[in-house]
């Protein structure tokens, strides 16, 4: 029988698709708007800052200050508060800040190819995980985790 | 124009990992139906292999207190096996687990019946468990 009693954290889902909505809808208008006109994918180097700074800080966190202090208090998202740990959300999306870098990165060089490319990826992930809950950040969290390579986490939700 | 590939090849590269992950949990599911272990207890009653590790965060934090909560809440004296792949790899492996936690639900026989990949509520498992003949008060 199980007897080792851990505290469960609770974690608010909603700052988390706050957050897929806004990456999703702004690599979607960015790219369509982009084909027209190039410059506009200096957009991706502003959802990189926005994500690398989201995990830098709740404080700095701009999709969850827009819940926290428009949406919620709106009613125009609702609260899914969950027991879970949040560790492998906040992985999650440092990759998705890591791969939206790498692709700023190659905004500034003209490389515009592949800039869309590896944002469409995050996009593309970013939905998964906003319309059936597919975290696949979590789940290459939970490997490296297995690994070694990570340690483990008792961080607080935030 | 070119431009206009992006989201294909996006799309591509992430069907391939889809691809690979599905392929890895196939495996797992032709065990759905097959007995693998037979080290269990004769208890004559459904029970729940869990496979954890050490370093798996989500298994101390969620899946450990849902199997209390499960048990706590079953008249009947559940067996829930813990196993830590570290300390047993071989039974890890004779049933393909690929990611922390996982729990398989065994009926009476000790044949499989569910396979759950990552954190299963004690709801689903109480469901699984009746689902594989465990007698549990309404």
């Amino acid at each position: 029988m199980i007897s080792i009693p851990m505290a469960i954290v609770p974690f608010d889902r909603s700052v988390l698709k706050v957050n897929q909505a806004i990456l999703m809808t702004g690599i979607l208008v960015g790219y369509v708007a982009g084909l027209a006109y190039h410059p506009i994918a200096y957009v991706i180097p502003l959802l990189a800052v926005m994500m690398l700074a989201a995990v830098a800080s709740p404080s700095l966190n701009m999709p969850r200050l827009l819940y926290l202090r428009v949406l919620k208090p709106s009613g125009i998202v609702k609260p899914r508060v969950v027991q879970e740990d949040p560790a492998p959300h906040r992985f999650a999306q440092l990759v998705g800040a890591i791969f939206l870098t790498a692709a700023s990165v190659f905004v500034v060089t003209g490389v515009l190819l592949v800039a869309w490319v590896l944002a469409w990826i995050v996009a593309a992930l970013a939905f998964l995980n906003f319309a059936w809950n597919i975290c696949v950040g979590c789940i290459m969290y939970a490997q490296l985790v297995r690994m070694g390579v990570l340690p483990l986490s008792r961080e607080p939700a935030r | 124009m070119i431009l206009l590939l992006a989201p294909l090849i996006a799309f591509v590269a992430i069907g391939g990992v889809a691809l690979v992950l599905r392929v890895q949990r196939g495996g797992q599911r032709e065990l759905v139906g097959s007995v693998v272990e037979t080290s269990r207890t004769n208890s004559r009653l459904p029970s729940i292999l869990y496979f954890t590790g050490e370093n798996c965060t989500i298994c101390h934090t969620a899946q450990r207190p849902a199997l209390r909560a499960l048990a706590s809440g079953i008249d009947s004296n559940l067996e829930i096996r813990e196993v830590d792949i570290a300390v047993e790899p071989e039974l890890a492996r004779r049933y393909r687990v690929m990611s922390l936690p996982t729990t398989i639900v065994l009926d009476a026989d000790g044949q499989v019946t569910e396979i759950n990949v990552g954190f299963a509520s004690s709801d689903t498992l109480r469901r699984q468990l009746v689902g594989a003949g465990m007698p549990v008060a309404a």
